[in-house]
């Protein structure tokens, strides 16, 4: 008895070591072949306008039926909602259509994204996925077989607006299709401004020397700072690079830090507004938007998705206005104008129909005023021109004391200078910010930017 | 001594408290501190479940972690008994190598990992969650660790009384370790239920998603809602809650001398 | 003769029933973490972009001590290591014997109250953390109040509050998780010893360290272990409460590492080559705590 329980034991505990046995086995030995695989319709993609697509590779396991998409994305009320939208949009010609929505999270997209393309194996990724427009440079060269090559697929990415489809744009070819805005608005309590006699007017077209003034004004009259940022993360220092179409890289992908004037005057401008007592850090997130909300702050400065979060204080309606951001003095190239944040839609190798992905992304997002009509009530504003033309775009929108917000962001969109992401992007970014810190903390800001810039290219020298 | 007790007590509860409270509140209530707890309740369970599929994700939780729970105090309480019962030097030797399995951040063995559970079809099932976390280094050691203090000389008695040595290890090591089986699950199940990283790596269909990966979609939006997100959170923080306060009388008041 | 030979295959018996008992385990631990580990190990004298890998020989392993902040993460970590295990292990031991008190009053709703923090799910605990050391939080408004502070102070955005927030943190987090194994032990130590020692006169501190402590070393070193090893590769504190700040002074190895892999662009050379060098030091740390405190008696 006793014996045959051990054999069963020692038997079960073969059997799952041989199992287990059997998938390491198999995985370094197939680890080149998918990678060498999937190199292929990387390179030689552009399945044109019509099905010329590898969809007769037999082996395709993500496509359940020919006319399924598999989609990932975050933000129900916001992304998962267009994209819902788009499906009954190109449904009414493609009866058949179906999309496979999965909820995912953006760092749980990044996570999956590196796991599968460092593995070699794409074949658990889905046919679309939307990307953070920040890191589209790093993943498109750091996992070069991930991205389909959309130039040819008979999307016009001429429609969208210039600063915005540069995020995915990498060697000259397109390899995303551009979707929410993320076009910069400088957002305002205008009761407060009253208390302080001034108006919105007094905030539109101005350098940050009025703005450092008008804060000032508003600060003695209220005693509520103009603007909150979040401590260690650099939102405004980029926003204010981009303004005036700045970048922490060069064309030839070398760190522009060291020497970087238009750099230095935001550093210096960031510590001006936030010396004066204008500009108030808060340690995150959610006390950033706590902040906002609650009405400790009179405004803000940050991408036009940020009026989301400012409409959930409902009892605020109407006390709120938008105009564009302050420009940077002393710069060459100095705007109103600039960009925080959006997102663009990739289609993967692993697709087994990427003329179908193409064509529906071409019908959709980049083809269909119908679609951006119906998605903007949730707030997803488009870059795509056509779309701005719309009667919808110009409602009024009462929150924002009866103005037209939509039409003034699409044309706020259009101004923006396009500037270079840079594939080391967020390490540019964490060296910026400790630098900024160091800098208000009392650092000499010429140190600081030499420090930043050995950081980046510390971690350039692979 | 219950001063101190209500002290510790009321430092350890109360961002609990605090959790309850915003659960029913609205999300700018939460964000701008309000700790009283208010009216919004069903209002954020409503959009909650309006928005994601709660039940479905409780329902995976569920299942992964008790499975993963039960095999593995099964597979652990063996080796940790092995290793102890049966010690000598080459054993000895085995468990500080085995020791040394926990001490690589898991960042680092993620990629093999995952690689070997794609290649064997593991991605979305079961056997995918618990495979890489069944045997663990740690309730290794901690079966070792206890198993020092089960008395010798009952399982001299038992061998002689012709007991399987399998036998003395179900009738009589098990009930006797009643209290580090309980400690043991507890900290189990809760691994296993927020576990996170992992997961979210090979978990790739909406309908194989967990409890934690619907919380993190909810602080993913351009929006926050933070009364919903803390209603979330309060579901996910419950199981584990019950499952201690079920279990902390056996591991704290087990049958202390009953074999003694 | 016979005799001694027969015992000599009943210990042969004994040995092979040994490992048995321990093979399921092992041979899992031996697949799931050993060959993904030395995968780890080649891995880490590659170096390349994404999945573009090449050789390098040591060249990771000297670039991380050219890394700043690299450099600056071992140390913010060994500054939690030192200050927070030591508190916590004695902290959980002293709330661990206090609630073995038989006649103490509701020891259940103690227990399950103490240890509540480490099943709160860390999304809720890091916006609770964040938003009570806020500028305008619940501990500045205390603070205020009390007369202590003139005007709110950031602490999230200064190094030395900072780090203090993090410890403060993980005590809070990890004490009732410590104490879950102290109270199991304690079930091992019979009852009527302390009763005995209480009747020679032994004061309650008396027999805490004359009985307790010797008693539950095994348990001891096993949290000593575990602690020393989460600490080592803390990760979610530094990513969900400070993000690493200000200027990445309070950051630590793990979550630098999991920037280098998933946040910034990817070189899972040099991660896979700093996540050895977390294996080495915990190693010695366990090596050295098993020298003092794994001795059977």
């Amino acid at each position: 008895m006793k014996r045959k329980i051990l054999a069963a034991l020692l038997a079960s505990t073969m059997i799952l070591s041989l199992v287990g046995c059997g998938g390491k086995d198999a995985a370094p030995t197939d680890n080149e072949a998918p990678a060498a695989d999937v190199a292929a319709p990387a390179d030689d993609t552009a399945p044109a306008d019509d099905t010329s697509a590898p969809a007769d590779d037999a082996s395709a396991p993500a496509a359940e039926g020919g006319q399924t998409l598999t989609v990932w994305c975050w933000d129900p009320a916001f992304n998962l909602n267009a994209m819902y939208e788009a499906e009954k949009v190109y449904q009414k010609d493609h009866p058949d259509f179906k999309l496979n929505v999965v909820e995912t999270p953006w760092d749980d997209i990044q996570t999956k994204i590196t796991t599968a393309a460092t593995s070699g194996d794409l074949s658990t990724l889905p046919d679309i996925f939307l990307m953070q427009d920040n890191a589209f440079q790093k993943n498109v060269i750091s996992f070069p077989d991930v991205c389909a090559d959309l130039t040819s697929s008979g999307i016009d990415f001429s429609q969208f607006a210039a600063g915005k489809t540069a995020y995915s744009v990498i060697d000259g070819k397109n390899y995303g299709v551009p979707f929410d805005n993320g076009a910069v608005v400088a957002c305002y309590r205008t009761d407060y401004l009253e208390q302080a006699g001034l108006t919105i007017d007094d905030f539109t077209d101005i350098t940050f020397d009025q703005y450092l003034e008008n804060g000032k004004k508003v600060l003695e009259a209220t005693g509520k700072p103009l603007i909150s940022m979040q401590a260690g993360e650099c939102d405004l220092i980029m926003m204010m690079m981009q303004s005036a179409g700045s970048s922490l890289f060069n064309e030839d992908g070398t760190a522009n830090v060291v020497g970087n004037d238009t750099l230095k005057t935001v550093m210096e401008t960031y510590k001006g507004l936030k010396d004066a007592g204008v500009l108030v850090e808060v340690n995150s997130w959610d006390e950033y938007v706590g902040s906002i909300v609650s009405g400790d702050v009179a405004g803000t400065i940050n991408g036009c998705w940020i009026m989301a979060s400012i409409q959930t204080a409902e009892d605020q309606s109407g006390n709120w206005a938008i105009t564009n951001m302050p420009s940077l003095v002393g710069v060459s190239g100095a705007t109103n104008y600039s960009n925080n944040g959006g997102s663009s839609w990739a289609v993967t190798t692993n697709c087994k129909d990427q003329a179908l992905a193409a064509d529906f992304l071409a019908s959709t997002f980049a083809g269909s005023t119908e679609l951006y009509d119906n998605i903007l009530p949730s707030g997803a504003l488009a870059t795509w021109a056509p779309a701005g033309d719309s009667e919808a775009y110009g409602a009024p929108s009462d929150f924002f004391g009866g103005d037209a917000v939509s039409a003034k962001i699409v044309d706020f969109s259009t101004k923006v200078p396009s500037n270079i992401t840079g594939v080391y992007y967020y390490e540019a970014r964490n060296a910026v910010a400790t630098a900024i810190t160091n800098y208000i903390n009392g650092g000499d800001i010429d140190t600081e930017m030499q420090t930043a810039a050995d950081t980046i290219n510390f971690n350039m020298g692979q | 001594m219950y001063l101190f007790l209500c002290i510790v007590s009321f430092i350890s509860v109360f961002p609990l408290y605090w959790m309850v409270s915003a659960a029913t509140n609205k999300s700018a209530e939460v964000i701008s501190g309000r700790l009283v707890p208010g009216t919004y309740f069903i209002e954020n369970l409503k959009n909650l479940l309006a928005t994601q599929n709660i039940g479905r994700a409780l329902g995976n939780s569920f299942k992964y972690s008790l499975i993963l729970t039960f095999v593995s105090l099964i597979v652990c309480s063996l080796a940790g008994y092995g290793f102890e019962i049966y010690h000598d030097k080459a054993k000895d030797a085995v468990m500080s190598i085995i020791l040394l399995a926990m001490m690589v951040p898991f960042v680092a063995t993620m990629i093999p990992l995952f690689q070997m559970v794609s290649k064997a079809g593991w991605l979305n099932t079961t056997i995918g969650f618990i495979l890489p976390t069944i045997s663990t280094p740690f309730l290794i050691m901690m079966f070792r660790q206890s198993a020092r203090s089960f008395p010798h000389d009952i399982m001299e008695a038992a061998r002689i009384d012709g007991l399987s040595e399998l036998r003395i290890f179900f009738q009589m090591f098990m009930p006797t370790m009643k209290s580090t089986y309980a400690a043991a699950m507890t900290i189990t199940f809760m691994n296993a239920w927020n576990s996170y990283l992992w997961p979210k790596v090979i978990m790739t269909d909406a309908t194989s998603q967990t409890m934690p990966m619907v919380v993190a979609n909810l602080t993913e939006g351009y929006v926050t809602d933070y009364g919903m997100l803390m209603l979330a959170v309060l579901i996910c923080t419950l199981p584990t809650a019950i499952v201690f306060f079920c279990l902390q009388k056996s591991f704290a008041e087990g049958i202390t001398g009953a074999v003694k | 003769m016979s005799r001694s030979s027969n015992k000599l295959t009943l210990s042969k018996k004994h040995n092979l029933t040994g490992w048995a008992f321990l093979a399921p385990g092992a041979i899992l631990i031996l697949i799931m973490s050993f060959i993904p580990m030395i995968r780890a190990l080649l891995l880490s004298f590659k170096s390349g972009v994404g999945a573009k890998m090449e050789w390098c020989g040591i060249m990771n392993y000297t670039r991380m001590f050219k890394d700043t902040v690299f450099i600056q993460s071992i140390k913010n970590t060994f500054f939690y290591l030192i200050i927070q295990v030591p508190i916590m292990l004695i902290f959980a031991l002293i709330l661990a014997s206090v609630l073995n008190n038989k006649d103490l009053k509701f020891k259940g709703l103690f227990r399950t109250m103490i240890f509540l923090p480490c099943a709160t799910s860390l999304v809720a605990y890091a916006i609770i953390f964040r938003s009570l050391f806020a500028n305008n939080g619940l501990v500045n408004l205390v603070l205020v109040n009390l007369g202590i502070l003139d005007q709110p102070y950031s602490f999230l955005t200064n190094t030395t509050s900072a780090r203090i927030v993090i410890i403060i943190a993980l005590l809070w987090r990890w004490t009732g998780y410590n104490m879950v194994f102290y109270l199991s032990g304690l079930q091992n130590i019979e009852y009527s010893i302390y009763e005995a020692a209480k009747i020679d006169g032994a004061s309650a501190v008396q027999s805490f360290f004359r009985i307790t402590v010797p008693l539950l070393k095994p348990t001891i070193l096993l949290t000593a272990i575990m602690s020393t090893n989460g600490t080592l590769q803390l990760f979610d504190e530094s990513v969900n409460l400070t993000n690493g700040g200000p200027a990445n002074t309070s950051i630590t190895m793990s979550h630098y590492i999991y920037d280098m892999s998933f946040k910034y662009v990817p070189n899972f050379g040099y991660s896979a080559a700093m996540s050895f060098l977390i294996l080495i030091l915990v190693a010695i740390l366990a090596f050295l705590q098993m020298k003092v405190g794994d001795k059977r008696d």
